[in-house]
């Protein structure tokens, strides 16, 4: 994109991953989180499927090193299901973990990874280690939120005061784009409309034509 | 200045059309001409057309030459970002998406005049992000150049019998990439294949580095390497698989950047580009430009967190 204004605009978006649902500190204890889930939305895993994509991105951003993996299957009725894997000792929380660690030593192909086909159901508890599943089917996004935030103990992230001006001023930018939408839709509305009336009297002028001859 | 004449038509037109027509004006017509005095722009000398001709040729000129370039523009510094700065957001913003459809790619900006030779050329990664080249070679049958091709791992080689192959199924096939010896070269040309091969870009010609004396170290340099060419101002390629470490980027990203520099320091006597500006991308991430440093700006965040299976 090469319109600095925009590329502007762009880049105050990325306030979005920064901040919004999930936007939050995990304790250290924790190792890694798994979400097993179907394809599509009906039978009760849409509030899963929201869960990743408004909150996972934000819960990611703030914690690089945790490994999160989405296993997703095509059978819907299967179970939807959040293992979020703890240790039992916490150790310090600026390295990553010995199991994430251990595991990105792996080659590619055999790291755990998310996938679209089961390849990776959620794998049983290592050595140490304890699992707390959160049963995501048929609960809305909302509620699976609050529920993760109550067992894993984590610390909500507020935005500095600078960014929330930020917020604000795309806020207002998000509104004058409504305006500025509605205005342009009335303007090419009108256009179109006019262009319509013109075609079908050209249409009549040439029936008239036509039977006259 | 009105004739008499008109005046006079003026007058009878006044008397005839009174009834029809009121006109609001007071005077009367006839009193006040300069109402039907119409007035033109003279020609004016031929010194002045002239000048009036050069002026129309300043502003055509201007609006060409307006653009002659691709549009660019220089992020400034707080819009760019250090590597695992980006490299934090982008993984964020793929996170759950199986590995194998998602990739970070490169987008290296280029300010070049749009009538210019494009840069092209190959590039080996250190860490390829995908390895599916299945090459071919055009040789002569039982030639060295054949024993280094089947010794390679060429997947078809020969020249009469690749020619068939091509000609019997072109829209399936097996390879794609094509290598030529130069000793086979007027076979190819004989063979008439360019209209099959040439919208697949696969025409091996000496202006794509396809036409080679030793078969053996050109597979070598192709397999794992990829093609990449500058469209519309930009060198746009998948860098690495969203799974590699910052470490691994970095080397890919600084062998891409470096190896472009190179080119257009060769084309420099021909062209003048210069590279504005590097992107770091991911198939569903945002855009970031790179500032050229490696470190977060987090201190919390070291490259360990990011090398993590995601």
């Amino acid at each position: 994109m090469v319109n600095p204004g925009k590329r502007m605009h762009k880049l105050q978006a990325l306030l979005a991953i920064r901040h919004g649902p999930g936007s939050a500190i995990l304790p250290p204890e924790i190792t890694r989180i798994h979400m097993d889930f179907a394809m599509k939305w009906n039978d009760g895993h849409l509030g899963a499927r929201k869960f990743w994509k408004n909150c996972l991105r934000n819960l990611k951003y703030w914690n690089p090193a945790i490994p999160m993996i989405v296993n997703r299957t095509t059978d819907q009725s299967s179970p939807a299901k959040m293992s979020i894997y703890f240790r039992q000792a916490a150790l310090d929380s600026n390295t990553p973990s010995a199991l994430a660690t251990k595991l990105s030593q792996l080659p590619l192909a055999q790291q755990p990874h998310s996938s679209t086909s089961n390849e990776h159901p959620a794998p049983e508890p290592e050595e140490g280690e304890r699992v707390v599943t959160i049963d995501m089917k048929n609960v809305h996004s909302d509620d699976i939120l609050n529920e993760f935030m109550s067992k894993t103990g984590a610390t909500l992230v507020e935005p500095t005061p600078d960014e929330k001006v930020e917020m604000r001023q795309l806020e207002e930018l998000n509104e004058k784009a409504a305006v500025d939408r509605a205005i342009m839709k009335k303007y090419i509305d009108d256009k179109k409309r006019e262009e319509r009336m013109l075609a079908l009297a050209r249409q009549e002028a040439d029936a008239i034509k036509m039977a006259n001859d | 200045m009105a004739s008499t004449s008109q005046c006079i038509a003026s007058l009878a037109r006044l008397s005839l059309s009174t009834s029809i027509r009121p006109t609001n004006a007071t005077i009367p017509r006839f009193l006040a001409p300069s109402i039907v005095q119409t007035r033109w722009k003279s020609a004016g000398t031929m010194a002045m057309r002239a000048r009036e001709r050069e002026k129309e040729k300043m502003k055509r000129a201007k609006k060409q030459s307006r653009f002659k370039e691709y549009k660019y523009a220089t992020p400034s510094q707080e819009e760019r970002h250090s590597l695992c700065d980006a490299m934090r957001y982008l993984r964020a913003a793929e996170v759950g998406r199986p590995p194998s459809s998602v990739t970070y790619e490169l987008a290296l900006k280029i300010r070049t005049p749009k009538s210019s030779p494009v840069l092209r050329n190959r590039i080996r990664l250190p860490y390829p992000v995908k390895n599916d080249t299945q090459i071919a070679v055009i040789c002569k049958e039982g030639s060295g150049a054949m024993h280094d091709a089947r010794a390679g791992g060429a997947v078809a080689f020969g020249e009469d019998s690749l020619f068939e192959i091509i000609r019997a199924n072109p829209n399936k096939l097996p390879f794609n990439r094509l290598i030529c010896h130069v000793d086979s070269e007027p076979a190819l040309k004989k063979a008439n294949l360019g209209r099959i091969l040439g919208p697949k870009g696969l025409m091996p010609s000496i202006k794509t580095n396809t036409i080679t004396r030793s078969v053996k170290t050109l597979m070598h340099e192709m397999v794992g390497a990829e093609n990449y060419r500058e469209r519309v101002g930009a060198i746009r390629m998948p860098i690495g698989n969203i799974q590699f470490t910052p470490n691994q980027l970095a080397a890919n990203v600084k062998a891409l950047v470096t190896m472009v520099k190179e080119n257009i320091a060769n084309m420099e006597d021909r062209v003048k580009k210069d590279l504005v500006e590097v992107v770091l991308t991911s198939t569903n991430g945002p855009g970031f430009s790179l500032n050229g440093f490696f470190n977060s700006t987090d201190e919390k965040v070291q490259p360990a967190h990011l090398s993590t299976a995601m």
